[in-house]
């Protein structure tokens, strides 16, 4: 599950020296890496290390200043959020973003019209998508009415209802208790063996490290390091910018 | 669907039927409320389903009264025809105005403020503007000419005012089931998950902003025809504005049938009013404001989905 992989896997996702300042703040300076098909890539870094600004980066949410992004071959460098979901990259958002006066079913079905055309036909890719995250017995609830996890289950089910090459998994795991953590690691790995690359930022470094092949390591919005899970726990300046006292691997 | 079909058929017969037992004052009084149930459904398109709370509709009502009336005088051009020529100028000027603002990323409160200004300028404009007689206002003569809009007793206008809200009614239905539909309300809802979910947002917004404003017209058009005067001072003000409000709000906005119920309400209440032992005009106006924005403030934080949550099971 682990196994190591040439740094800057391309072929899906390609980030070329991307800068992006916000005021008196260098958030991503000279940032570069990539996610390979049917690959799932970890960002870790401390509180602040740019990896939510990297996120917005990709998805389209903020221009980079410097550097581009590649997807599926194409350079989508300051393109709108909605036309890289539809070239084929989806996100969550870490502070879960229910449509709150929507069903779950609708909410989802809004991420399924992103490549569907027919209502019906989405309202049933919707279903499928529930019944895979758990959730499809939940599908007449408001989506204001759901708990941390379901709402997480529900972002993760509308972002991958969209049918993304590359799902980019925001604080996925974040707030949950260890046996949900364990239920939303295996729904990654059932997910990612349904064909699609995952990229996670991960506060909860037990999941990030278990489901990556591979990760980078953002501190000060630079990357400082990047392999396997297991050559970064000893790395010294992975563990002097952020793991420190506070991690061992089990 | 079907099975909601039946009871909405039969609601639309005994419409359909009330001309024959209700006499002229009564008629009057129910294509008010028909008239305001669809200037409702015409706003909650945007504001409703759409999240665009604009207070700017006015401004879309005004040209449709004032199209088709040019057109007719000038051109000698029904109103029939007219009133579509009118929707497509309100059209026009609700997506011109949409992507310019929504270019700028204005929300919210903003939105409704900047798109109230655009209606405040539209009646500046209208009381200047000499070609259609300025803050004087146009007349239109009362007779019988059915092919140009014109008749001489109430039914007809109640048929057409019912046709219409049926028809606003069926465009709001399907807007519900459409996929524009589903845009709409992840529009409202939150911007940047929706954007996240692949929708156009500003695409959306713009298209919601243009559908509403050109059914909006047809109100105008419709309310020129039926009291055969129009001035600034009655078709650009806040006063059609307020009834697309009150009426939404109250009912529930983002539904097909509580924008209806509420405008329903409003009118039905406004005519009780006018019956209360007031000494004046003036009375009786003060009075309905009042007892109007108790009611709202009453409503909106009791039942802030509006009175068609009442029928629903809380979840």
């Amino acid at each position: 599950m682990t196994a190591s992989r040439p740094a800057h896997g391309a072929g899906l996702l390609a980030v070329r020296g991307v800068s992006k300042r916000f005021g008196g703040l260098q958030a991503l300076s000279n940032v570069t890496f990539g996610v390979g098909h049917r690959e799932i890539v970890g960002i870790i870094g401390p509180n602040g290390a740019g990896k939510t600004t990297l996120f917005n980066v990709i998805t389209g949410v903020y221009t980079p200043d410097e550097g581009d992004v590649e997807l599926r071959g194409m350079k989508v460098t300051g393109w709108a959020p909605h036309r890289i979901c539809r070239l084929g990259a989806a996100r969550t958002f870490q502070i879960g973003k229910p449509f709150a006066a929507l069903s779950v079913l609708q909410t989802v079905r809004i991420g399924a019209l992103n490549r569907i055309e027919s209502m019906a036909a989405a309202t049933a890719r919707a279903l499928e998508v529930l019944e895979l995250v758990g959730l499809a017995d939940k599908r007449e609830h408001l989506g204001k009415n759901l708990t941390v996890i379901e709402r997480k289950r529900l972002e993760l089910a509308r972002a991958l209802a969209t049918g993304p090459a590359l799902l980019l998994l925001d604080e996925v795991a974040a707030g949950l208790r260890p046996n949900e953590i364990q239920e939303m690691i295996t729904l990654v790995r059932r997910i990612a063996a349904g064909g699609v690359s995952v990229l996670i930022i991960e506060h909860v470094l037990e999941a990030v490290m278990r489901l990556s092949a591979r990760i980078v390591v953002l501190n000060y919005g630079e990357v400082i390091a990047e392999g396997s899970p297991q050559s970064l726990v000893n790395d010294p300046r992975v563990i002097e910018a952020y793991l420190g006292e506070a991690y061992t691997l089990a | 669907m079907s099975g909601r079909l039946a009871p909405g058929l039969v609601a639309v017969a005994a419409a359909a039927a009330v001309p024959l037992v209700a006499g002229q004052h009564i008629l009057t009084a129910l294509i008010v409320a028909l008239h305001a149930s669809y200037l409702a459904l015409a706003w909650n398109v945007a504001a409703g389903y759409a999240g665009q709370f604009s207070l700017g509709h006015s401004l879309f009502y005004g040209i449709g009264a004032y199209a088709s009336t040019m057109l007719y005088l000038k051109l000698g051009l029904t109103p029939w025809a007219g009133m579509f020529a009118g929707a497509a100028i309100a059209g026009v000027v609700g997506v011109l105005l949409a992507l310019g603002v929504y270019r700028y990323n204005v929300r919210g409160i903003f939105f409704a403020l900047v798109t109230l200004g655009a209606a405040e300028v539209a009646k500046g404009l209208a009381d200047n503007w000499d070609w259609i007689k300025g803050p004087v206002g146009i007349l239109l003569t009362m007779k019988a000419a059915p092919g140009e809009f014109f008749f001489l007793r109430r039914e007809p206008y109640y048929y057409v005012a019912l046709a219409m809200v049926v028809a606003m009614l069926v465009i709001s239905l399907v807007l519900e089931r459409s996929r524009l539909g589903q845009h709409f309300l992840a529009v409202r809802e939150d911007e940047a998950a929706a954007e996240a979910s692949g929708v156009d947002t500003y695409r959306a917004k713009t298209i919601a902003i243009g559908l509403s404003a050109a059914l909006t017209a047809f109100a105008g058009s419709f309310y020129a025809q039926f009291y055969l005067y129009i001035s600034p001072e009655t078709v650009f003000t806040f006063e059609p504005q307020l009834t697309m409000m009150l009426g939404t709000m109250v009912g529930g906005a983002g539904t097909a049938l509580g924008p209806v119920l509420g405008s329903v309400l409003f009118s039905g209440l406004g005519e009780a009013l006018r019956n209360l032992p007031f000494e004046n005009t003036r009375q009786v106006v003060i009075g309905s404001k009042l007892v109007y924005a108790i009611l709202l403030i009453v409503i909106l934080i009791y039942l802030p989905g509006g009175l068609i949550t009442l029928g629903r099971r809380r979840s």
